[in-house]
């Protein structure tokens, strides 16, 4: 038996249990982004875990293009795991089915591709700088001004909109800074270690330094964690358990390293990804156990903050709207923290958000591989942002702010997305909270 | 497979992407919501409007395949499974609310709009659509024409069929007949009336009119603890005679309760319990407290460890989503189940679940109860793994003589869930001749050419015309898990 049909069959016979669970009750289905769209019960939940089924049973060839086709276009979103009354994980046999599914046949060349630039720190620190600089030159803020209209966003267009909307949002900095004196330093409650990311990092280092104030405002210490990677949440979604495991390991060794009480999570992605460490590494005896208990040290960042109130800052008079990130409503079961953080900004109005749980079609690299039905979920969420009448939009991961944040700039929209702690780190700003540090004392950035 | 012609036909009609051919894609519409059969239909087709149907009806129908209408597949009779190799017309495309007609309480919908989602359109305007089926967040109100659904509150307000006015009907001819509307009473035959709880069998929905009824002002939702499932049985006929009505009253037992405090849906059921006994009332604030206490009083002289109310809305949701979400939570028991629906006079269900009980010991098999106690409506969840072929067997077993068991106490054989596939069988055990040839009549004047979801309902050798009329009609429908390739 060769390695790969031995892999093959190990990963079939992993799934039967856990799909076993799935009594066909058919309560997924009006949870799932893609059935309500198409109407095929093949792109349900129920559909997709019947397809997996029948591979297991030796029924359906996972190279078939069934297989291929209804497995590739599940968005991940794991909408279809809250509304589960058997507990079915679907999340973690999805990943599977897609190794299955990449054994029998090779994934897209876009995206390997894009799996090899995330996963390769000699590529993407360079494809990051690379970003940046075309970000800097504003061609892509340009080109998606005169795209503006040309709705549904995808192929080319999406991917200039989703690097301009990476970019700091302007106009939210009208306030001048507090001039009080700092905020003393409040009680040491925990240390905590920040995932900083691949494209968190690359594209989105704004969000890290604001996570790293916020934090440190609420009494948190940050411990830099030097020999971290890349999560592996995007190559385990693809279906490359093998890639995916190597990082786990890396991150699993020098978070232990930096002993710290908590790893704070500023992308709901990784974060689901990492706090599911010990599962990924199940298998590995070696692992297992370490893996479990640096998973159950992840918190998200807004719970972290949550946990301690948080901290009242100055006013922002605006009204703002919540779209909660799939990975950490429906992957993590979070969705209080985030509304603790909102209410801890004075005077900013919340208005509700019409499918507020509901992906955004951003869903990793599926905008990109998946772009008529990405856009289509992506231009639904537009709409419900523009009837909320809100002046920002705050979410939580940064596949969702490029995802919305293009969607609203190709249709035509200055709503700016923000991460929330980019909003938290405004408010303690206008209230001197940062008076006197180097990088924030007079409102511009370092 | 379907013939060529027919797929390019039908592309034509419906657009491309609203054709599945495919046969491996196929393979998941193989069953519905009851797994133990399953049979891959020749071709799905996602209509959006009444006039493709129509044309699909025509085209399928002159290529002499027969026709299976399909909702969300969330049914548990097998109604929805294409035998023969028959189309199916899936309505997962139409599900637009049509209009919303406050000040007349009336709504006109496409077949496949959710069941929750008409209530949850009507909220603001203080409306709401009665009949809950427990899969009400997944289920189509076209699905529940075909069923006439019923569910926990229509204790108190009544099956589907109270609530359907109107029906735009497209016939296996390929008519589109108009039957009732307008709220208004139609003179005449009521083909409305006809028409609900067809199961398919006479032709397909494709605009629904229904009457909406005002939230209630107040509600009371208690919950009784039992040690003996049958204390609790007693309970629910004594607050009956005593002449209560609740909106709901549910019993779930102990194996359903461990399944479904263990699920993201655990309501607080104590786990320690053999029974629990969910009583709801609604109405005018005036008097609710009062039914409360009295039912409150019944269920501890019945034996109940503890009575008590939801404290508020929060809870009494909970309370309902953990009964409503029983039949997904079986899955963390086994992996497939048979779920029956016989219906008993209430004053037998003591004995009916002592009877239960005994028969699921003897054949070695898990039987949980979870059901609508207030109508005698019960639900036995028979729990076992298909792979598993002796095991299959006994299940056959076990549940026809449960069935038996209902039927011998004055019983039918099903309440809800419909005859579909699953039950056509023990249609004779309930009528006899005379009546099985009048429903043949009556579904012949629809469907002549016997197009329309074939082989439900009516055993075919109960049909007047059947060669082998009379004779034992034939069984052991279930499949098991097919050998690995």
């Amino acid at each position: 038996m060769s390695g790969a049909t031995d892999s093959l069959a190990h990963a079939v016979k992993e799934q039967e249990e856990g799909l076993l669970n799935c009594v066909h009750c058919g309560f997924c289905l009006p949870a799932c982004p893609t059935y309500r769209r198409l109407g095929d019960e093949a792109d349900s939940p129920r559909g997709r875990l019947h397809l997996m089924r029948a591979v297991v049973e030796g029924r359906l060839d996972p190279g078939s293009e069934a297989f291929q086709t209804h497995i590739g276009r599940c968005l991940g979103c794991r909408a279809c795991e809250p509304v589960c009354p058997s507990g079915v994980e679907y999340g973690n046999l999805l990943e599977l089915a897609r190794h299955v599914g990449g054994e029998a046949r090779k994934p897209s060349l876009l995206t390997r591709l894009l799996l090899r630039v995330f996963g390769t720190e000699w590529l993407a620190r360079p494809a990051m700088f690379a970003g940046r600089a075309v970000r800097a030159t504003g061609i892509p803020v340009l080109v998606t001004r005169l795209l503006a209209g040309s709705v549904p966003p995808r192929g080319p267009r999406l991917g200039l909109a989703m690097l301009a909307a990476s970019g700091p949002m302007r106009g939210l900095r009208a306030a001048p800074a507090g001039s009080g004196s700092p905020r003393p330093a409040a009680r040491l409650r925990a240390t905590v270690g920040l995932l900083t990311g691949c494209v968190q990092a690359g594209l989105f280092s704004r969000v890290n330094e604001a996570t790293v104030r916020v934090l440190e405002a609420n009494g948190y210490q940050v411990v830099p964690v030097d020999a971290q990677g890349c999560c592996g949440a995007l190559h385990a979604h693809a279906g490359d358990l093998e890639a995916a495991r190597t990082m786990a390991r890396r991150n699993v060794e020098a978070f232990e390293g930096a002993g710290v009480d908590y790893l704070a999570m500023n992308a709901s992605g990784c974060g689901a990804a990492m706090a599911e460490y010990g599962s990924l590494l199940s298998h590995d005896p070696i692992m297992r156990d370490r893996a479990a208990a640096i998973a159950g040290r992840v918190r998200d960042v807004s719970e972290l903050l949550a946990a301690c109130g948080p901290v009242r800052g100055s006013a922002v008079r605006m009204k703002a709207t919540w779209d909660a990130p799939c990975h950490l409503v429906h992957a993590q079961r979070v969705s209080g923290p985030p509304q603790a953080v909102l209410d801890a900004v004075p005077e900013l109005e919340v208005l509700p958000l019409a499918g507020a749980t509901e992906c955004c079609g951003g869903a990793g690299i599926y905008g990109l591989t998946h772009p008529h039905l990405g856009g289509w979920i992506g231009g639904d969420k537009v709409g419900s942002v523009l009837e909320s009448g809100a002046d920002i939009l705050v979410t939580g991961n940064p596949g969702c702010m490029m995802q919305i944040g293009a969607g609203l700039r190709l249709a035509g929209s200055e709503v700016p997305v923000l991460h929330l702690v980019e909003l938290l780190d405004e408010s303690y700003r206008r209230a001197g909270f940062y008076a006197g540090r180097p990088d924030h004392g007079n409102g511009r950035r370092p | 497979m379907i013939p060529g012609r027919l797929t390019k036909e039908l592309a034509r009609i419906c657009g491309r992407d609203a054709v599945i051919i495919d046969r491996d894609r196929l393979l998941v519409y193989e069953s519905d919501a009851l797994t133990a059969y399953r049979h891959r239909p020749g071709a799905v087709v996602l209509p959006r409007t009444t006039e493709e149907v129509r044309r699909t009806v025509q085209a399928v129908v002159r290529h002499g395949l027969p026709i299976v209408p399909r909702g969300a597949g969330t049914g548990l009779s097998g109604g929805a499974v294409a035998l023969n190799g028959a189309v199916v017309i899936g309505t997962a495309r139409m599900n637009r609310i049509l209009a919303i007609d406050a000040p007349n309480r009336r709504a006109v919908l496409q077949p496949g709009v959710i069941n929750a989602e008409l209530s949850a359109a009507a909220a603001g305007q203080g409306l709401y659509y009665a009949p809950d089926p427990s899969s009400q967040t997944a289920c189509t109100i076209g699905g529940n024409v075909a069923e006439n659904s019923g569910g926990p509150h229509c204790l108190k307000y009544g099956v589907t069929s109270r609530y359907v006015t109107g029906l735009t009907v497209v016939l296996p001819d390929g008519s589109v007949v108009k039957a009732g509307g307008q709220g208004r009473e139609a003179p005449g035959y009521d083909l409305v009336g006809l028409f609900v709880g067809s199961e398919g069998c006479f032709g397909i929905a494709t605009e629904i009119e229904v009457g909406l009824l005002p939230v209630p002002e107040g509600v009371r939702t208690l919950l009784g603890i039992f040690d003996r499932i049958e204390d609790a049985g007693r309970a629910v006929s004594e607050i009956i005679s005593a002449g209560l009505l609740p909106a709901a009253m549910e019993i779930i037992d102990g194996p359903t309760i461990r399944a479904v405090e263990d699920s993201v849906f655990a309501a607080g059921y104590p786990t320690d319990a053999e029974a629990a006994l969910v009583i709801e009332f609604d109405g005018l604030e005036a008097g609710l407290d009062d039914e409360a206490e009295r039912a409150t009083r019944f269920c501890l002289r019945a034996g109940a460890r503890e009575v008590r109310g939801a404290r508020d809305e929060e809870e009494r949701v909970a309370l309902w989503k953990g009964r409503k979400k029983a039949f997904g939570a079986m899955g963390r028991i086994a992996p497939d189940l048979l779920v029956q629906d016989a219906t008993v006079p209430r004053t037998t269900l003591p004995a009916i679940l002592k009877g239960i009980s005994e028969i699921g010991k003897r054949y070695n098999l898990i039987v949980a109860n979870v059901f609508h106690a207030g109508d005698g409506n019960l639900h036995p969840n028979i729990l076992f793994d298909r792979r598993d072929l002796d095991e299959l067997e006994r299940v056959e077993h076990a549940s026809k003589e449960i069935m038996q068991l209902c039927v011998d106490a004055g019983g039918t054989i099903t309440g809800e869930h419909g005859v579909g596939l699953d039950k056509k069988h023990h249609m004779p055990l309930i009528y006899g001749p005379d009546e099985l040839d009048t429903m043949w009549g009556i579904r012949r004047v629809f469907d002549p050419g016997a197009v329309m979801n074939p082989g439900k309902v009516l055993p075919e050798e109960t049909e007047p015309s059947h060669a082998n009329r009379g004779q034992d009609p034939a069984r052991g429908e279930l499949v098991g898990a097919p050998a690995p390739a």
